[in-house]
């Protein structure tokens, strides 16, 4: 009896320790991975590898490796089984459109395999650093001082506007963790060290990245 | 004996001019590089001002950098200026960003350098 409960105690705590063992699916979502070949276009384990823009040019889907840290757990699950571009543009392409194909998921594999992305966290990433905010600071920076509409998709009164080579910046407030927006901004040389995005550290204070991380993360 | 020693120093200009050939061609080799990569989503990959970032929407568009007309009215300082520091250094557009902290000083440059080939033309 004793001998029972101790073994399931000692199971119950390695399953804790165990990196990607959660109960919610996480094991099955790793084995959709594999099986679905993800892993061909994605890297799910850090650190960051690209150190040129060859590097950067071979790879043909973005790092997942922080997945958990960057994404909304409803968001991947919604996603996975019904994907919708993110960038206008192709991957690594500034002059074809993105169609869309990307591989897709039933609905239950969709769930299993987000709730193995969200295993995946980077400790770069400080939870509850930023909330989600409107200020006329961080929307001034966004806007005026640094135009990152510039290269990010926004709605303007209901009509998309801005540029079309990053990551298009509506509906953010669905898709993205807030604490990982300011650690992008800030630790830009641990998540992408090669983009085609300024990095912004010594050009906008720590401040001003948590305004501008707050102000994006609005962005629907 | 004077032969080899002639030989010898035939073999060092010849070995000294293929670095100096090497180390130029990837330095053009560099600039275009970083061009396509980090200028070309606004500028157009030929530097026509037509990146894919140039949509209706924008308030102003990238400068074209084959206009000599346009380009003519920069010194290179200003165009180094622009490059680190973004529009904002020169009393333009924010929307052209700043590559300080992304390029090196000697990337900026060399790609000061590309840009005035884009547009065969000197500033002033
Ligand atoms: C042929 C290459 C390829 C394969 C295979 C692939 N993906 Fe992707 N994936 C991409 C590309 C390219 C994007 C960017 C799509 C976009 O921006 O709309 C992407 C985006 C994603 C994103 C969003 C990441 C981000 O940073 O925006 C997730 C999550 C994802 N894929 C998960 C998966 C899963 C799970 C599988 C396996 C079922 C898979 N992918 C298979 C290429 C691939
Ligand atoms: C010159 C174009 C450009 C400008 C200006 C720019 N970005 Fe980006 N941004 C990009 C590109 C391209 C990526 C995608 C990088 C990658 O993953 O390869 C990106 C990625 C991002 C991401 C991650 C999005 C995701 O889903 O992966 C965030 C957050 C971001 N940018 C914020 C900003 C902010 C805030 C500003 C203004 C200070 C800004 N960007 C200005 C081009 C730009
Ligand atoms: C996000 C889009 C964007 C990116 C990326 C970008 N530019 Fe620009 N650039 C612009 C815009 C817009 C202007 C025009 C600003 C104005 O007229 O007010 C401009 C203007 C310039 C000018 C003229 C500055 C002046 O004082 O008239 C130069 C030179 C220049 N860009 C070089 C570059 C180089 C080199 C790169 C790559 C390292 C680059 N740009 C990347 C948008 C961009």
């Amino acid at each position: 009896m004793i001998r029972t409960a101790s073994l399931a105690l000692t199971l119950f705590i390695v399953s804790i320790f165990l990196p990607g063992s959660t109960f919610a699916g996480g094991p099955e979502g790793k084995k959709i991975f594999e099986a679905k070949k993800c892993g061909a276009c994605h890297q799910v384990e850090g650190p960051a590898k690209e150190k040129t823009i060859q590097d950067q040019l071979a790879k043909k889907g973005p790092e997942l490796w922080y997945a958990g840290s960057k994404f909304k757990k409803g968001f991947l699950e919604a996603w996975l089984a019904d994907p919708k571009p993110i960038r206008p543009l192709e991957y690594n392409s500034i002059t074809k459109k993105n169609d869309g194909s990307h591989p897709k998921l039933s609905g239950k594999e969709a769930l299993d395999a987000a709730a193995y992305l969200m295993t995946l966290k980077s400790s770069a990433v400080k939870d509850g650093a930023v909330q989600p905010k409107d200020t006329p600071k961080g929307r001034a920076i966004f806007i005026k001082r640094q135009a990152c509409y510039g290269c990010h998709e926004v709605k303007v009164r209901g009509n998309a506007a801005g540029g079309l080579s990053g990551p298009s910046f509506v509906g953010v407030a669905m898709r993205l963790n807030p604490d990982w927006i300011y650690a992008y901004l800030t630790n830009p040389k641990v998540f992408k060290p090669v983009k085609d995005m300024p990095d912004y550290v010594g050009i906008l204070t720590y401040s001003e990245m948590r305004d501008l991380a707050a102000y994006a993360a609005t962005l629907n | 004996m004077p032969n080899f020693r002639y030989r010898y120093i035939l073999a060092s200009i010849a070995a000294i001019s293929l670095i100096l050939l090497s180390s130029k061609a990837s330095f053009a080799a560099a600039a275009e590089e970083n061009y396509k990569f980090y200028c070309s989503q606004c500028h157009g990959l030929e530097g026509k001002g037509d990146g894919p970032n140039a949509t209706k929407s924008q308030p102003v568009d990238p400068r074209d950098h084959t206009s000599a007309a346009e380009m003519n009215k920069l010194t290179d300082e200003d165009i180094i200026n622009s490059i680190a520091d973004g529009g904002a250094a020169t009393s333009k557009s924010t929307l052209m960003p700043p590559f300080s902290e992304t390029l090196t000083r000697q990337e900026i440059a060399a790609l000061k350098d590309y840009v005035r080939k884009l547009c065969r033309c000197k500033g002033k």
